[in-house]
């Protein structure tokens, strides 16, 4: 028997963070390279504006080779993501990719005029967007270096160290730079916005982070919970109806009339539970399978469509309904899941045959609408069928017809409910006819994977 | 000569369910409840059909004995005894386990619950078989 633990769950902040996982880091590692694309460019198109358009005198030729190199490297670490690198290389070249980044705006803020620049504000900027992609340590660090180089190039300027290049049309006085008041004002403001800024952002990517790991957790503490609570409360039904059955067959003796009648009524109402037990075990797999991370691939619905009538061959025959199915090709793929696609032919025919009297008829149909690009499958029966005023709300979760107590089926009506959302994320479609007393027919279909279809032969 | 038959399952009442009609049916009935017992209950007794269940204590403890029995390495004797494995996958879940050579080396399967009238079906196919 399995024993059920307890799965642990993040409940306090960590000091140092969590890492950021490889996708993650890819991801932001894209956004940033795309940025680059643009800024390199920008670098390169106001500055040509500026000088040519505007006439403003700038140090035209160091600026354009600032962009030129902020393009160059930023074609190498486009190769960063590649399918062979694993997350420490990933982060090592983020914090490459920083590093670069710190260097290209220093000497950017330089050439356009050190204390004075209008650049400054992108320095701040560049800093919130590192703290999505660094570690918090990495992000502060970063963030306190700038400050360091904005106090450093306006000293080493101020003092003569490092020449001053100003923008006479920004600067008309030209000693601005040296004013130290003005200096200690641009840095406090600048300095502290960027602190906090970059302090903001990392805390954020943080939440974000924690945020994931736990949902990702209760998904796995729901899966293992699920699993193990139907395999246990399956286990003591198994049990006791196997013994059921053998008193109800004879081999623990005799017994009086009205005994059988409890016997049979005590099954039934087992067999009830036995069968809700496994519709949530498949509500419960539905929603595993159509979780998000879980890509579709591509499916032959065919063998998948032969298994289901089989495995339901012994249902029908047991309340002698004639099940038929009739296939106009084996061919057609589907983007799917396995699993899902048989959760939801298994669900129809399931139905068909639940809610189809004694002496029956089921007939199951598949076609390839090749013109259309999908696949048709239709599943009709002679049962019961659905009320008028029940089909709007067919597809709600536990939702069952009115007419279905009369035909004392046991069932928890969660079925339609997985179908759709199946179906919906497969981008398939479903439409339902019906007439109370005459019978029900489902359509599905489903988009073909045109690649992997192959041509009738 | 009686056909002896060895349920290897740790669910007492599931063992009485195979047992009362097998015994009806004339067969001798043997039973163990873990894996070990199981394997070595095989070499004492050596049954002419074992009902293994597919999972006993542990997750792969059924497979892990049908391996041993009929898988690669096996020894020929153990090869040689057909096994019947009673699996709890309902019918509605679409996982379906059917004989596979390369997994699962078995002859047939019976579901839970047991249906006396199928057991003693599937155990008297399996036995005019060998």
């Amino acid at each position: 028997m399995f024993t059920t633990t307890q799965s642990p769950i993040v409940s306090s902040t960590n000091e140092r963070g969590l890492r950021p996982t490889r996708d993650e880091l890819c991801q932001n590692i894209q956004l940033l390279i795309q940025l680059r694309w643009a800024a390199g460019l920008g670098i390169l198109s106001v500055t040509a504006f500026a000088r040519y358009a505007l006439d403003i005198r700038l140090q035209t030729a160091a600026l354009m080779l600032i962009g030129v190199a902020v393009l160059l490297y930023n074609s190498l670490l486009s190769l960063t993501c590649r399918g062979d690198t694993n997350a420490r290389q990933v982060e090592r070249a983020a914090w490459g990719q920083m590093i670069l980044d710190w260097g290209a705006m220093a000497a950017l803020v330089h050439f356009t005029g050190g204390i004075t620049s209008p650049a400054l504000i992108y320095f701040v900027i560049h800093a919130a967007l590192a703290g999505t992609v660094l570690l918090p340590w990495q992000a502060r660090s970063l963030a306190v270096l700038a400050t360091a180089i904005v106090i450093g190039i306006a000293l080493t300027e101020r003092e003569g160290i490092l020449p001053h290049v100003a923008i006479p049309e920004f600067e008309m006085s030209g000693t601005l730079y040296q004013n130290g008041t003005y200096i200690t004002g641009v840095v406090f403001f600048f300095g502290t916005a960027i602190l906090t800024l970059s302090e903001l952002v990392t805390r954020i990517a943080q939440r974000l982070r924690q945020r994931e790991e736990r949902i990702r957790q209760l998904y796995e503490a729901r899966s293992t919970f699920l699993r193990v609570a139907t395999h246990e409360l399956r286990a003591p039904l198994g049990a006791g109806l196997s013994l059921m059955h053998n008193i109800q067959q004879g081999y623990a003796g005799e017994f009086t009339p009205e005994q059988g009648d409890i016997l049979d009524r005590v099954t039934r109402r087992l067999e009830g539970l036995r069968t809700l037990i496994d519709d949530l075990l498949t509500l419960a797999a539905s929603q595993e399978v159509t979780a998000a991370h879980v890509p579709l691939e591509p499916v032959g619905v065919c063998p998948i469509l032969d298994r289901i009538v089989e495995r339901e061959m012994p249902n029908a025959e047991r309340k002698n309904i004639q099940l038929t199915c009739d296939k106009s090709t084996d061919a057609g793929v589907v983007m799917a899941g396995d699993v899902g696609l048989g959760i939801i032919l298994g669900n129809l025919l399931n139905n068909a045959i639940k809610y189809t009297p004694e002496g029956g008829r089921v007939n199951v149909k598949y076609r390839l609408n090749r013109p259309a690009q999908r696949i048709e499958i239709t599943v009709s029966d002679s049962g019961i069928g659905i009320p008028a005023d029940d089909m709007p709300r067919l597809f709600d979760e536990f939702f069952r017809a009115r007419n279905t107590k009369t035909l004392q089926v046991t069932g928890t009506g969660i079925g339609l409910s997985t179908v759709r959302t199946l179906l919906d994320r497969y981008h398939g479609h479903i439409t339902i006819e019906s007439e109370e007393g005459k019978g029900t027919t489902v359509h599905v279909t489903l988009p073909l994977a045109l690649r992997y279809t192959l041509s009738d032969g | 000569m009686t056909i002896k038959i060895l349920i290897i399952d740790d669910d007492p009442d599931l063992v009485l369910a195979a047992r009362m009609p097998l015994e009806q049916a004339g067969y001798e009935v043997f039973s163990a409840g873990t894996l070990e017992e199981g394997l070595a209950a095989v070499d004492t007794i050596k049954p002419d059909l074992i009902i293994l269940d597919v999972m006993m204590d542990t997750h792969t403890a059924g497979f892990q004995l049908a391996q041993k029995l009929h898988g690669a390495g096996a020894k020929p004797e153990h090869q040689a005894i057909p096994i019947l494995m009673v699996t709890a996958v309902h019918q509605t879940t679409p996982l379906r386990f059917s004989p596979d050579d390369d997994y699962l080396p078995v002859d047939a399967f019976i579901d839970k619950p047991i249906d006396p009238k199928t057991l003693l079906a599937q155990v008297s196919t399996l036995l005019q078989k060998t």
